[in-house]
């Protein structure tokens, strides 16, 4: 008989990656098999894409790193790169999986202890974080591997444990913070609102103490002198990068002098501490995850008086279908913690980098070169583009337009799928709800921006035309892919908004499309043609990217709403 | 608008529907009408097709074959037409959870171009009825099942739709809501309009149905007044429940 936990994160593992489900439709009913097999093919063939980019990156930074002798740079930095992504993008991820799962209304009940619940819960994020890191983090291994002078065999062994421990210490601070804020918030009446706002707050935390920990290096004024003494030792800018989190040290050294002593020790140290702080969280969501997850179940807006609602007076004026639809959409994802934290995150990134960009640009002769710059018209014509690039990258990322009928779930799907309106308006009110959400989250960002290039009106108005088109014509084509092949089985909402193949397909495809239009304005500012043709070129592609989606959107929309069958 | 009686609002002409990977046919070659002024119980075993036929009825699933008339109009050549006389509860009455009652009544009433002044009238009117007026401005994932299949009631209701289709209504109602719902289902049959529900209470559907269908393994094999359905059994006194398991005893039972 198996034990009650393997056998509960066994059945965790199997519907977190639907192999029960998958089999059944691809293998057993041989439904749409070319689909299963499609996407396995695409998945396989866009991680080898990436992880050979990766590869040549860090093979390149080996290069430039051993001329210094300080190629264990190359480690590092992948891994405090990767550990950093893992603890600001876990916040969302662990709040998600522990508190807004379907299935906790199953297991609460269950004779188990909370901290069996967490443990499967916890087996979950891990094995979702090592599918992301394995393209990430193994081409840099191999990279390094192929270059160092290290035995093979304690390498490749050093190398699988430290990588099979390098999300669980991650993981765990921010399960630890994120379990903590649950039960801070259970005690309040407005929790879904709380929950989105405490996530931020975590997340800006991570980053600030990050922020913090990096402005510990010595002061610029000792440049010289301090570059020069590191410099005499090998891989000694290791010790003072890692200082800000010293277990990315002991990873790296475990893996860059495996084989020898040092780096068994650093590796007994690396996994000590990943089990200490499994231990610690599990006995931390010993005491806690129940409380919040319970409260949780509870009402979570205060009930109003029905004096307040004053049912006899017209409450809302009538709005069209697809104004209904748009207002709908932006209700029910910012209504939803869950789907805030993972869409909006890149709103709060990118002004924050902003602001750290700002805060620590206190160098004057780097202040001077700037001045010397935003005056420049060429410099203008390139910020226009930079803000038009803004909203089509948080709207590529942000996965809000990529996803709105999967995270209707099949729950939901019904209502509009039985209400009277057509595919196509469906598809532009959620279309629009995105672009409204997506419009209103890069403001920030682009307002800091702006105090810091200080475009002209022209160059902003031009900037906000490319960046709205850019940004709409992505909103309906993302929307028009989540329609022909919407997921709506999902048991935790992460799943609908992050584990979701379309917005994965459509990043990459946004991915191809900036790439391209960057390579199209580089070729003719380098042939000598003006910011302005730039700015037109770049104009007439994304007018012509929104023309043919809503060209589409017209022809197919309603073939793709029917097909949606339930 | 009432309709005029004896109209047909509902029209099923040979309608199959295979799902993919499955060899059997869960609903085959379904014929039947639903005229105003009726109330048309749809009954049938657990898997025998109702659901499937209520889902191509409103449009969630494409028929494989046939034609599904919704007040005069094909429900896959002209589905917004056909779907503006419907008015549609679930079995499962899944709303959405993070908006609240009032809220979610207006989205119905915007989509399906409620003027102002009337879907105040029947928001109050319906609400009132269901005893939910003090909990319509509370997020629906406040709410209790009932309290949701309430919602979805007076949702379905609020355009005053020709024909009312509902799977399985009476589940989660207390039983105060079931007599109002029970009435107001008559009070609609009388203006004029219809009434398709799917059930398996048998009781309620022998009471309040005009007709009742009965399908088994997909396909309609009784359909009729109760007098109509007696006929079919060679006893005259027999209840529904007796009628309904004769008819679908499975094979090899006795």
């Amino acid at each position: 008989m198996r034990h009650r936990l393997m056998s509960l994160i066994l059945a965790q593992l199997n519907m977190n990656f639907a192999i029960s489900h998958s089999r059944y439709y691809y293998i057993e009913k041989r439904q749409r098999l070319w689909e299963g097999v499609l996407i396995v093919v695409s998945i396989l063939m866009g991680a080898a894409v990436l992880s050979f980019g990766v590869f040549k990156l860090a093979d390149a930074f080996y290069s430039s790193a051993a001329v210094i002798r300080q190629e264990a740079l190359t480690l590092i930095t992948g891994i405090l790169a990767a550990q950093f992504l893992m603890l600001i993008l876990g916040v969302a991820l662990v709040i998600s999986v522990f508190y807004f799962s379907s299935d906790l209304p199953t297991l609460i009940p269950l004779p188990l202890k909370p901290w069996e619940v967490l443990a499967s819960k916890f087996a979950i994020i891990l094995a979702n974080e090592y599918l992301g890191l394995a393209v990430f983090i193994i081409p840099i291994f191999v990279a390094y591997g192929m270059r160092a002078d290290i035995g093979l065999i304690s390498y490749v062994l050093s190398s699988i444990i430290v990588f099979l421990a390098l999300p669980v210490i991650p993981v765990a601070i921010a399960s630890i913070l994120s379990v903590i804020l649950m039960r801070i918030i259970g005690f309040t009446k407005r929790k879904d609102m709380l929950t989105t706002i405490g996530g931020f707050l975590l997340v800006a935390l991570i980053i600030g103490v990050q922020f913090y920990m990096q402005t510990k290096l010595p002061a610029r004024g000792n440049e010289q002198e301090f570059m020069m003494q590191l410099l005499s030792q090998a891989n000694s800018v290791v010790t003072l990068v890692g200082k800000q989190f010293p277990p990315g040290i002991w990873a790296t050294l475990a893996i860059s002098d495996a084989g020898t002593f040092k780096g068994f020790m650093n590796l007994g140290l690396f996994l000590s501490v990943s089990a200490i702080s499994l231990v610690v969280f599990l006995m931390v969501g010993n005491r806690f995850f129940y409380q919040g997850v319970v409260f949780g179940f509870e009402a979570s807006v205060p009930k109003r008086d029905i004096s307040d609602v004053k049912l006899a007076e017209p409450q809302f004026p009538e709005r069209t279908s697809l104004v209904a639809l748009a207002v709908t959409e932006i209700k029910l994802f910012s209504r939803t913690p869950v789907f805030v934290l993972n869409g909006f995150i890149g709103f709060l990134m990118f002004p924050i980098m902003f602001v750290v960009l700002l805060l620590m640009g206190n160098d004057p002769e780097v202040a001077g070169l700037w001045e010397s710059l935003v005056v420049m018209p060429e410099f203008h014509s390139i910020g226009a583009l930079i803000v038009g690039a803004y909203f089509f990258v948080l709207t590529a990322f942000s996965g809000i337009p990529f996803s709105p009928f999967s995270r209707e779930g099949k729950a939901n799907i019904w209502f509009l799928r039985s209400q009277p309106v057509s595919g196509s308006t469906a598809a532009m009110g959620k279309a629009l709800g995105a672009e409204i959400m997506i419009l209103l989250g890069s403001i920030p960002g682009v307002g800091v921006f702006q105090y810091i290039a200080r475009l002209p009106v022209s160059s902003l108005v031009i900037g906000f035309y490319l960046g709205i088109v850019s940004s709409f014509a992505l909103c309906i084509w993302g929307v028009l892919l989540d329609m022909a092949r919407p997921m709506l089985n999902w048991t935790d909402q992460q799943k609908a908004i992050k584990s979701n193949l379309n917005i994965l397909i459509s990043m990459l495809i946004s991915t191809a499309v900036l790439f391209l239009l960057g390579f199209l304005v580089y070729t003719l500012f380098k042939k000598g043609y003006s910011g302005l043709v730039a700015q037109v070129t770049s104009g007439a592609v994304v007018t012509l990217l929104l023309a043919s989606g809503l060209r589409v959107l017209r022809t197919v929309g309603d073939k793709l709403w029917r097909s949606i069958e339930l | 608008m009432a309709k005029a009686r004896n109209a047909c609002l509902l029209k099923l002409e040979g309608v199959s529907k295979t799902y993919r990977g499955s060899s059997t046919k869960a609903v085959d070659n379904l014929n039947l009408e639903v005229r105003s002024g009726e109330i048309f119980g749809f009954l049938g075993p657990n898997g025998a097709g109702k659901t499937t036929t209520i889902k191509m009825i409103v449009g969630l699933l494409m028929p494989d074959n046939g034609r599904i008339l919704v007040n005069g109009h094909d429900i896959v050549k002209d589905p917004v037409s056909a779907k503006k006389s419907i008015g549609f509860v679930p079995d499962e009455p899944n709303l959405y959870n993070k908006l609240t009652g009032l809220e979610y009544l207006n989205l119905v009433a915007d989509i399906y171009g409620v003027s102002t002044a009337e879907r105040t009238r029947r928001i109050n009117d319906l609400l009132s009825m269901f005893g939910l007026t003090s909990e319509v401005s509370d997020v629906i994932q406040s709410y209790s099942h009932g309290m949701k299949q309430k919602l979805a009631l007076t949702g379905a209701l609020l355009h005053n739709p020709p024909l009312f289709i509902l799977d399985e209504p009476m589940v989660g109602l207390d039983p105060r809501s079931s007599r109002l719902f029970k009435d107001l289902m008559r009070k609609h049959c009388d203006q004029g309009y219809a009434v398709f529900f799917s059930t398996h209470i048998l009781e309620v559907a022998e009471r309040l149905c005009d007709r009742v269908g009965i399908i088994d393994k997909g396909r309609l094999i009784a359909c009729g007044s109760l007098d109509e359905l007696r006929k079919l059994s060679c006893e005259t006194d027999e209840s529904l429940e007796d009628i309904f398991l004769e008819l679908t005893l499975p094979e090899g039972a006795e």
